[in-house]
């Protein structure tokens, strides 16, 4: 199994440890690497282009998180989008609110946790697999893997 | 920094919130939001939902799915400038955490 599936199992594992009482920081744990699972999702598959193998960890290093949800998609109209402008648009949204969440998981210890609230970031984690899986070979979609790696647009 | 069209229209995003959680009960007890920069310094908006009991433990895909896409096509973000957000909670949970931002 690829780590991105690992971490994303370990998410799960982690928002249900505890039962029904679960402590903050298993909620906390739980978020931050739901998060980081779909990150490494994305990652495995940009580094993958890369010919030599050796060097892709460190081309992996090279993502920025800020700059990977930033990253613009324009759908041609936005009242019709293609079935891929839509996955494409579904998967910035997750991701974007999976970075949000692990942000505040992991710096935020004001901010209490619900079970409820862990759970469906867990769904958006699950979703970003789904539907990168799903496209992850459509041109548009490598084109804007490319954006959120940084690369400018033509 | 320039401020997006949701801080001026605020009354209508009121109208159209009110309006999606008559509509969306009894799964959705309420949805409570504001508007704010998030930690990438961009505006956004911030909604808290609070589902009933039922459907957080049994339809939570289902009903947060639901509760995503009407807010997206009643309110247009691109539009008003503004990133969505969506946090979730039961009653149950709420009523435990007793938090004055989701009552």
């Amino acid at each position: 199994m690829a780590y991105a599936d690992d971490l994303l199992q370990d998410a799960r594992h982690l928002a249900a440890r505890g039962g029904k009482k679960p402590k903050q920081s298993s909620l906390r744990r739980a978020v931050s690497t739901a998060y980081y699972a779909a990150f490494h999702l994305l990652v495995a598959d940009f580094v993958a282009n890369y010919r030599v193998a050796g060097e892709r960890p460190r081309l992996g290093r090279m993502f920025e998180h800020r700059r990977m949800s930033g990253a613009a998609f324009e759908v041609k109209d936005r009242q019709n989008p293609t079935p891929i402008e839509a996955d494409i648009k579904k998967m910035i949204a997750d991701f974007a609110q999976l970075q949000k969440e692990r942000f505040e998981a992991d710096y935020n210890v004001g901010r209490s946790w619900s079970p409820t609230d862990v759970n469906r970031t867990l769904e958006r984690a699950e979703d970003v697999f789904t539907v990168w899986r799903r496209i992850r070979k459509e041109k548009l979609a490598q084109h804007h893997l490319m954006s959120m790696f940084g690369a400018r647009h033509d | 920094m320039v401020m997006p069209a949701a801080v001026r229209q605020q009354a209508k995003i009121r109208d159209e919130v009110r309006a999606l959680e008559e509509e969306l009960k009894p799964d959705v007890i309420r949805i409570r939001w504001d508007i704010g920069e998030d930690w990438r310094d961009e505006w956004a908006i911030f909604f808290r939902i609070v589902l009933s009991d039922d459907a957080a433990q049994h339809r939570l895909r289902e009903v947060a799915k639901n509760v995503e896409q009407l807010l997206a096509e009643r309110l247009d973000f691109p539009e008003l400038g503004v990133f969505a957000y969506h946090n979730f909670r039961s009653e149950s949970e709420q009523a435990a955490l007793q938090e004055e931002a989701w009552a």
